[in-house]
């Protein structure tokens, strides 16, 4: 001890011992996961064209995850769900099933969390709410959750007195404000809804708690939260919810609509034309399918209004690579249902069907209206 | 006159330790506004709520910063700097760098929390400040550092005892800390959850290896030197200090129960927290039989009282710590405001509290001026009752909120509710405790800065002195 060399060696490698047992350790253990599929072959390999989990997120969530976390979000919400035998996550309906390290691997900003003043935000993409509940949460958490004590962040929304088409609606005792999600708010809520946890991996299958005792009732924050799913048999709900991350979605894999046609499906008048009500929709769906795959340009009327610009094909060639069939007809039966529109599914087989009779238009020759009118109206 | 040496090393010490209390003053008073700012926005959401610079997350994350580096880091130079320059029976020299580095260091600090709160956060325990700032908070800290070894270096007495280990200990894990922390998180950042391991065990470790053997490190110094009598069982101490050496790096991930890391990581800590309650018994032996001897003495001398406060606060709340990170209690309360108690213990009924002790212990020697004893006593009490208050307050309100929280069939809002007494609780508790540290700082500024219009007879109280 007298000796301050000596003395320094050893308190340092006191401390290096513990760093490299839970950083070589840790790594050597599982620095190298990948993702993988649901269940792989007997052999161990990941059976072909398997979905491979977890999955990355899209561009725009990996922006809100940093928003998230330079609002000091991750003070409150933790984002695991812990193992049975720690705790009783999987009771209260925060996860499928616990955590588990391969879950994070493709995150960048990994926010574990350490208290949870308010609920698990690890799979809240995957509870029923709609993003106009979540901007209303952000905006103001106490106009949909009596009681919170989230700190409401109105400096993410523009507040008006009159509606406009993608403002949201709030009720605030009297009065009501109508507030305008910014590109932040935006990245937020698209971060929120990509956090899910909702596939099976190898090394963990979802918890059998819950279905064994049907009785306990999965409480969360929410009253009463606005679905988009729940009213729906659930191959259309899966179909819905897949085809809402799609429209949501930029890059790979997404669709890219709510950036023209808004997160309400309002458009913007003059500009880009609404999804709701709409004949084009809601109507013949060939037509639709036929827009999508290869685009529109051109003079178009809407719900009475008339509009002139350019909506990229996603069926051939986007900015990113196209959308496949399964793809096109979730978003189609998406548009086609949420807003307030109802109108039948589109499956996969009709999207495939219409890809094989216009195979051999240019993938570059986008439709007019009136191209789509006439083809359409002999029928 | 000839001065005696130890004068000599005061008068050495003096400019360096003075601007390092006041500056540890000024913090203390930032961070005890942002924790009120932070307690009032827990019980009324809408408070600041339309200023983005002021979400609840971001002054949380501050305050806790704040206080860590800010008051905590400061205060850490100046007492280190005294005491070895004391035990060393040597001179200080390089007060001007010492000066320098500190500069620094406290605008790092400020740029870095100006920083967060203009929404720049890093995502890791207690090194949330941006990254620019790290590299100037190194090299400050290592300027400063390696001047106080100089003196350790240069000491007559080539024997060494507790209060030298433990100050010296701290003042080489935090840059290696750092480092380790450092290079697994931003240099070369680990994937997925292992930045999470490792941004759990820089930050408790920061407080467990860096606060921690510092203000143990001025109990062992101040209870003898007072008392004038040897520590109780002093061959202990030594036992202890390689315990919380060998051990503490271990413990601190059992706070990662159940989550998605490999299984043995929080086995690992559970065990190595249970083995620390042997130097937790080590210290608490040492201190209180030593103490205990001579109660009026530690009743009368207030800084030993602030000390006496804090070691039997350390006792208690580390016990109480151990409790809480076995699994099946941890089960309860790992997510819950548990933490914050753990956290405010620490930091403030332990850490703090001794600082203050030897910080009223060192004024009068290094300034020759006292502050009065109203004051002090207004100090104490008031920093007892909001420490009691706020301590009590987290740890009811954390097993209301842990428990609560593992009934499935309870709705997440109802468990907030039944936890929302014990917020506004500690909202007043951090009322209490900003007013009696601002009469500390005030104090101390006054005896630190004396008003050079004072009365004559003062001024030639300070000649003298």
């Amino acid at each position: 001890m007298n000796n301050i060399f000596k003395f320094s060696i050893y308190i340092f490698l006191t401390l290096s011992f513990a760093w490299l047992a839970f950083v070589v350790g840790a790594t050597n253990q599982y620095g190298d996961l990948e993702p993988t599929a649901e269940s792989l072959e007997e052999d161990g390999s990941i059976p072909p064209d398997a979905e491979l989990f977890p999955k990355s997120m899209a561009g725009i969530a990996q922006l809100g995850a940093k928003e998230y976390l330079s609002l000091g979000c991750a003070t409150c919400h933790t984002q695991q769900v812990r193992s049975e035998e720690a705790g009783f996550d999987v009771e209260r309906g925060w996860g499928k099933r616990p955590s588990v390290p391969r879950d994070y691997i493709l995150q960048e900003e990994v926010l574990l969390g350490h208290n949870r003043v308010g609920p698990d935000l690890a799979n809240v993409g995957m509870r029923e709410y709609s993003s106009e509940w979540l901007h209303k949460h952000l905006f103001m958490p106490q106009s949909v959750v009596e009681g919170s004590i989230c700190q409401p962040s109105p400096f993410l929304y523009e507040e008006n007195k009159e509606a406009s088409v993608d403002s949201i609606e709030i009720t605030n005792g009297e009065t009501n404000i109508f507030i305008k999600p910014s590109l932040r708010a935006n990245r937020i809520v698209a971060y929120l809804e990509s956090l899910h946890q909702n596939y099976e991996l190898p090394e963990i299958a979802f918890s059998d708690i819950l279905e064994e005792d049907q009785s306990v009732e999965i409480a969360s924050a929410v009253a009463e939260p606005e679905t988009i799913a729940t009213a729906f048999p659930s191959w259309l709900s899966e179909q819905m919810e897949s085809g809402k991350e799609i429209y949501m979605k930029v890059g790979a894999g997404g669709g890219l609509c709510y950036t023209c046609h808004q997160i309400n499906g309002q458009g913007i008048p003059g500009a880009f034309p609404p999804l709701t009500g709409s004949d084009w929709v809601l109507g013949d769906k060939e037509r639709l399918i036929k827009l999508s795959i290869h685009g529109l340009m051109g003079e178009i009327e809407v719900n009475g209004e008339k509009y002139n610009g350019v909506m990229a094909g996603f069926g051939i060639q986007a900015g990113g690579p196209p959308l496949n069939d399964q793809q096109i007809a979730d978003v189609l039966t998406y548009i086609r249902n949420d807003w307030g529109n109802s109108a039948s599914a589109i499956s996969p087989e009709e999207v495939a069907s219409v890809r094989n009779s216009v195979k051999d238009r240019a993938p570059n020759q986008m439709w007019t209206a009136a191209e789509l009118q006439s083809n359409s109206s002999p029928d | 006159m000839k001065k005696n040496p130890e004068q000599e090393i005061d008068q050495s010490a003096r400019f360096a330790f003075s601007f390092f209390v006041a500056s540890a003053g000024l913090w203390l008073l930032a961070a005890a506004l942002l924790a009120y700012i932070a307690a009032a926005k827990l019980t009324d959401p809408l408070f600041l709520s339309s200023l983005e610079f002021f979400t609840y997350g971001k002054i949380k994350v501050s305050q806790a910063n704040a206080f860590v580096y800010g008051w905590g880091g400061n205060s850490i130079f100046a007492v280190s700097l005294w005491i070895i320059a004391r035990l060393s029976q040597s001179l200080v020299r390089g007060s001007i760098f010492l000066i320098f580095a500190g500069a620094i260091w406290n605008l790092s600090i400020t740029f870095g929390l100006l920083g967060i709160l203009d929404g720049h956060m890093l995502g890791h325990e207690l090194l949330e400040m941006p990254k620019q700032v790290w590299p100037a908070l190194l090299v400050s800290y290592l300027i400063i550092a390696f001047i106080i070894f100089v003196v350790f270096r240069s000491r007559k007495q080539k024997v060494t005892i507790a209060p030298q280990w433990f100050i010296i200990a701290a003042l080489i894990w935090f840059p290696c800390l750092f480092l380790f922390g450092w290079s697994g998180l931003e240099l070369n950042p680990g994937r997925g959850t292992l930045q999470s391991i490792l941004s759990i065990w820089f930050g408790q470790n920061v407080i467990w290896l860096w606060l921690t053997p510092v203000a143990l490190g001025c109990a062992y110094y101040i209870i003898p030197s007072v008392l004038n009598r040897p520590i109780d069982k002093y061959y202990l101490a030594v036992f202890g200090f390689w315990c919380i050496a060998g051990l503490a790096p271990w413990s601190v991930v059992h706070h990662l129960e159940g989550g998605p890391v490999p299984m043995w990581v929080p086995a690992i800590g559970t065990v190595m927290s249970i083995a620390m309650v042997f130097p937790i018994a080590v210290a608490s032996t040492n201190f209180h039989s030593t103490a205990f001897q001579d109660v009026s003495k530690v009743w009368n001398y207030l800084p030993l009282r602030f000390v006496i406060f804090g070691t039997l606060s350390y006792t208690i709340s580390s016990y109480i710590g151990v409790i809480f990170s076995l699994p099946a209690v941890a089960k309860l309360t790992q997510f819950s405001i548990i933490n914050e108690f753990h956290f405010n213990q620490r930091v403030y009924g332990f850490f703090s509290m001794i600082i203050f002790g030897i910080v009223y212990h060192i004024l009068p020697q290094i300034t020759g001026r006292e502050i009065g004893t109203a004051a002090k006593n207004f100090h104490f009490w008031t920093s007892a009752l909001g420490v009691f208050a706020l301590l009590l307050a987290y740890l009811v309100g954390g097993l209301t909120h842990g428990v609560l929280g593992q009934q499935p069939s309870l709705a997440w809002a109802t468990v907030i509710e039944s936890v929302k007494p014990y917020f506004l609780i500690t909202e007043y508790a951090f009322l209490i405790l900003g007013f009696s540290q601002l009469v500390f700082v005030l104090n101390l500024w006054k005896v630190l800065v004396p008003n050079p219009f004072a009365s004559s007879d003062r001024q030639a109280n300070l000649k003298t002195a």
